[in-house]
């Protein structure tokens, strides 16, 4: 049944409907490559885990090949792999503090990730990951839960004084620990949206303007065109930003639970 | 004469070091000019419209967050309880207000970025006056 709703969504687009403008979301389509069951869950191989796997393979390649040799003097390649080894390196050590360089590798791998994902999405023909909320989601998940886990870990019960502001009258204090508990809980939410919104507004975008230029013709076209040059490279900020971003407020976030301070 | 010969020596390596030091200390005068002149210009905001964006997206993203979460929790209570729909109305209360205080603390921090990049530029400018 689904793949019936898959194939009519394909066929809906295949044509351009009737003979308007391509669907712009179309790009955010799954496809499964390999269809797999487990469990009676639908596990198939999907173009989202392909750029995935595509992703990881890039970002491992990158950093084994580019520190190889491990000059004194670094090659081109061998720079970058140590900027953005210190980039983030830096990150962490100005927002968590020495003791949260244990937590160094994480952050990276997830700033590596994100960024490489957004960066392939620049690829035309390619699929953009992050541009789906479940993937975003999940991600943010898993650092909410760790973040907690750590802060329980660090603290004990101790860490439940983080929802209690200092200095509030006993009568405020059930209404505005129920607003705090809210807007810890709203983290997840926040951190992944941020990510998912900006990629498939971004995406959405460039594929309608896509759309003008070949609706416009060889007279017309060339206004939303010079208009798509610049969102791309605008496109490509965002894309690094985001990346930058979540890297960022998963810092800020552990820097809560190891040191509870409060913001 | 050997001794004469040893001191005129000594004299040549003196002169030499005094010259590679006047020599090394041209070429630091010279390496600071270069960096100086290829220094980025404390310019007036290293970020441009796009980050200005972001900027305003997250805080946009944080207000939303804030109602969507109470709103579920109260959806979610009431449908636990049976108390529909009095709890999701509360907790949207409740959501909203914590959605504003993401908001202020989110604006804070990002002042105080902004503020600490700004500062930056005029702690270096301070050995010139």
């Amino acid at each position: 049944m689904i793949d019936a709703a898959y194939a009519a969504e394909g066929a809906g687009h295949g044509g351009g409907a009737a003979g308007g403008l391509p669907n712009p979301m179309h790009q955010f389509e799954i496809k499964r490559l390999i269809p797999f069951e487990l469990f009676g869950f639908d596990a198939s191989f999907t173009n989202s885990a392909l750029f995935m796997l595509i992703a990881a393979t890039l970002i491992t390649l990158f950093t084994v090949y580019a520190m190889h040799s491990r000059a004194l003097v670094p090659s081109r390649l061998q720079s970058v792999a140590e900027l953005s080894y210190q980039f983030i390196a830096n990150m962490v050590r100005d927002n968590v503090g020495t003791d949260g360089m244990k937590y160094f590798p994480f952050v990276f791998t997830l700033f590596m990730f994100v960024l490489t994902l957004n960066m392939l999405g620049m690829v035309p023909y390619s699929f953009t990951v992050t541009s789906h909320i479940i993937v975003t989601f999940a991600l943010a998940a898993f650092i909410f839960l760790g973040v907690t886990l750590i802060g329980f870990w660090k603290h004990g019960a101790k860490f439940l004084k983080f929802f209690v502001p200092e200095g509030v009258p006993i009568v405020m204090l059930p209404l505005l620990v129920v607003i705090e508990v809210i807007s810890y809980l709203t983290r997840p939410l926040s951190l992944s949206v941020r990510l998912f919104a900006n990629m498939m507004a971004g995406h959405t975008m460039l594929k309608v303007f896509g759309a003008f230029v070949v609706a416009l013709g060889f007279l017309g076209g060339w206004a939303p065109l010079a208009f798509m040059v610049a969102f791309t490279g605008l496109e490509i900020l965002v894309a690094f930003l985001q990346a930058y971003v979540f890297a960022i407020l998963t810092c800020i976030y552990l820097n809560d639970a190891l040191h509870m301070h409060h913001h | 004469m050997a001794g004469a010969e040893k001191q005129s020596g000594r004299e040549q390596n003196g002169r030499d070091a005094g010259t590679i030091r006047q020599r090394l200390d041209s070429l630091g005068e010279q390496l600071a000019e270069a960096k100086s002149r290829h220094a980025p210009a404390p310019g007036p905001e290293p970020q441009g419209q796009g980050a200005a964006l972001g900027q305003a997206l997250r805080l946009g993203i944080e207000l939303v967050a804030g109602v969507a979460v109470g709103g579920f929790i109260g959806w979610w209570l009431d449908r636990f309880l049976g108390t529909a729909p009095f709890l999701m109305v509360v907790f949207l209360g409740l959501g909203a207000a914590a959605g504003i205080m993401n908001v202020v603390r989110t604006a804070k921090r990002m002042q105080a970025d902004a503020q600490s990049v700004k500062d930056l530029p005029s702690v270096l400018d301070d050995d010139d006056d």
